[in-house]
């Protein structure tokens, strides 16, 4: 889950940010609106944290730009303004969702799990394939009923993969979802991971779809 | 008692009436002098031509020609009361000698022509009797010729004159009354307009018509300057409570990011967010209350879907079916906020269903918003509007929405009243004045 931060405080823009890293999930900061802008244009993000009141571009500005241009990422509004104007405001702009601040960092990312999860089109918390199930409101994989320990990049890659279950991820399109935008990237590393990934689940869950990507199939029943 | 009156309208009614009055009883005044003049003028010549004829009996010598005055009986007598006299050196001779007589004799002509005879002069000095005297030099001496009408015969025609008159500038004076009546309305006409204009501004009108007569407009343009600074003045406050909500939150939005772990600091901080959300909607309450017309309709149908996505894991149906005329003389940002607070309290607790509703009610628009929760026992609903109260602790939030709700209602001259919802639940109902349709 890969996520763009858009916050200008120099002090709570960084500490969300490792906080969200802490619930496993890649995170881009952009500390003004003109930046917000241009990530929000051209990198692939599941969702994003979006302030308001930011320095060049206003992010309801930014907002409506991004729907215009046809960008329909989620984007939840993190704001110190808690009119009631400002949120009907945010949701006409396009928002998805909206909290104020404060905020517990818990219920941000419970709501952005959900708004990731209700943008691939389930409906149900609690996804399932075969032996895997994801609870995606507390992000909890398991096995056969047990919790599976993983790491923030292979959590990332699984629940990517189970969030578009028995469809195929293109293996650039995985990469995006999973590694930070500034981040030093091995080609090899993702064959590293959905190594680890098989060890921990199984091998069969994982297809590999040569010269595409990866897909998360559904076992047959034997 | 006071001298002046307090209206406009009675003063200009009032000093016009007075300027009428005064105007009447002058032109009363000089109508009966002119009048008692003409009739004076009248009688006098008939004195005069009574003292020519009696003139007439007087010889040169002074002799009075009693057989002449004796063919003069007709002409002289007029009826009683009327007296002549002729007072010669030698002898005085009266209208009481002679009686009454109704044959009228020849009328002398020309008979104070001649020489040595003044002018008659009035003779003032006798009651009841008005009266004109001639002296006539003669040979034996001076003969003084009185003739004398009595007085009503001035006054009586001035008498039958005085009620026609009097009626008659009655009748003028009341018909000034009534052109000064209507010219002062028409004339005040424009102030009231522009009183209408300024409560529609109260209502809700950005400004009031500026085409107004010459001596309003600058008025209008004042108040219409007064309604923009006091327009400007409220963005500024509102500029500032968001500055500084923007300004605490996000520092204290860091603190908790790092102090999440610590439950006891956690608490302290919660404690402080609690209290910049209570007094920044405050300030916001305090900085609202301006007035302008706000449809209802799409207010409360943003607010609806806004509230169905912010809550949308309780999956709670919010029904909304507002008449699209409905506007309320409530600024768009205290009515979001007012609204706001009652539906999103109401999808808090509602198990499957709100309704919001709104219908003209005693000169007021009724907003009601109905749930179908647990509802607020009898004995907690008025703490439930007290600020800073939460009785629902188990769910962020403001807690005091509803004594926000209330606070911004009174500001509008509205009142909040919870009640028990027909099935159970809370129903919350809130006036607000009616706005004009733009």
């Amino acid at each position: 889950m890969r996520i763009l931060l858009v916050e200008d405080d120099p002090d709570l823009g960084p500490a969300l940010a490792k906080a969200l890293r802490g619930e496993n999930c890649a995170v881009d900061l952009a500390a003004n609106g003109v930046d917000a802008g241009h990530l929000g244009d051209t990198e692939a993000y599941d969702a994003a944290v979006l302030d308001l009141g930011l320095p060049g571009r206003d992010g309801v500005t930014i907002l409506r730009d991004w729907r215009a241009a046809g960008r329909d990422l989620p984007v939840l509004i993190l704001t110190a303004r808690d009119g009631w104007s400002d949120k009907v405001a945010g949701f006409k702009a396009g928002a998805d969702d909206f909290m104020t601040k404060p905020f517990r960092v818990e219920e941000l990312v419970m709501r952005l799990r959900a708004l990731v999860r209700r943008a691939a089109g389930h409906g149900a918390t609690r996804l399932e394939c075969g032996p895997l199930a994801f609870e995606t409101q507390t992000g909890q994989f398991e096995l056969d009923g047990l919790p599976v320990k993983l790491t923030a990049l292979e959590w990332r890659v699984l629940s990517a993969l189970m969030l578009s279950k028995d469809a195929v991820i293109e293996r650039l399109a995985l990469m995006e979802r999973v590694y930070e935008g500034d981040a030093d990237v091995d080609s090899n590393s993702l064959e590293v991971i959905v190594g680890r990934l098989r060890k921990k689940i199984g091998s069969s869950l994982i297809d590999t779809v040569r010269g595409r990507g990866y897909r998360l199939a559904t076992p047959t029943p034997r | 008692m006071r001298l002046i009156p307090r209206s406009i309208h009675g003063r200009m009614l009032g000093l016009s009436l007075l300027a009428t009055l005064v105007a009447l009883v002058v032109a009363g005044a000089a109508i009966a002098g002119v009048l008692q003049r003409f009739v004076t003028q009248g009688l006098d010549q008939r004195l005069d031509a009574e003292l020519s004829l009696l003139a007439g009996a007087v010889d040169g010598d002074g002799r009075i020609d009693r057989a002449r005055l004796t063919r003069l009986r007709g002409l002289l007598d007029a009826g009683p009361g009327w007296q002549w006299q002729i007072s010669g050196p030698a002898q005085t001779v009266s209208s009481a000698e002679f009686p009454t007589l109704r044959t009228p004799g020849p009328a002398p002509r020309d008979a104070l022509r001649g020489e040595g005879k003044e002018r008659p002069q009035p003779l003032e000095g006798r009651d009841g009797v008005h009266a004109r005297r001639i002296s006539i030099a003669t040979d034996a001496g001076p003969v003084v010729l009185t003739a004398a009408a009595p007085r009503d015969v001035v006054a009586r025609p001035i008498q039958a004159a005085v009620v026609p008159l009097l009626a008659t500038l009655g009748i003028l004076g009341i018909v000034l009354g009534v052109a000064t009546l209507v010219q002062v309305r028409i004339g005040l006409r424009p102030l009231r307009a522009l009183r209408d204009g300024v409560a529609a501004m109260r209502r809700g009108a950005t400004s009031i018509s500026e085409a107004q007569p010459d001596e309003l407009r600058p008025l209008a343009i004042e108040l219409n300057a007064l309604a923009r600074d006091n327009a400007s003045a409220l963005a500024t406050a509102r500029a500032s409570a968001a500055n500084l909500a923007h300004a605490l939150k996000t520092p204290v939005a860091t603190l908790a990011l790092t102090v999440r772990d610590d439950p006891a600091q956690a608490a302290q901080l919660a404690r402080i967010d609690a209290t910049i959300r209570h007094h920044l909607a405050r300030a916001r309450n305090i900085a609202g209350g301006h007035a302008s017309s706000t449809a209802l309709a799409p207010a409360i149908a943003d607010l609806v879907s806004t509230i169905r996505r912010l809550r949308m894991e309780r999956s709670i149906v919010i029904d909304a079916a507002i008449d699209p005329a409905l506007h309320v003389a409530v600024d768009a940002a205290d009515l979001d906020e007012l609204a706001g607070n009652l539906i999103d309290n109401a999808a808090r607790h509602a198990r499957t269903t709100v309704h919001v509703a709104a219908r003209v009610d005693q000169g007021m628009i009724r907003l009601s918003v109905v749930d179908d929760g647990p509802g607020i026992a009898l004995a907690d609903r008025q703490r439930a509007t007290d600020a800073g109260v939460r009785l629902d602790e188990r769910e962020d939030g403001h807690g005091f929405g509803l004594a926000i709700a209330r606070e911004l209602a009174a500001l509008y001259g509205g009142v909040l009243v919870l009640d028990d919802a027909a099935g159970g639940g809370l129903s919350a109902s809130v006036t607000m004045p009616i706005g004009t349709a733009v």
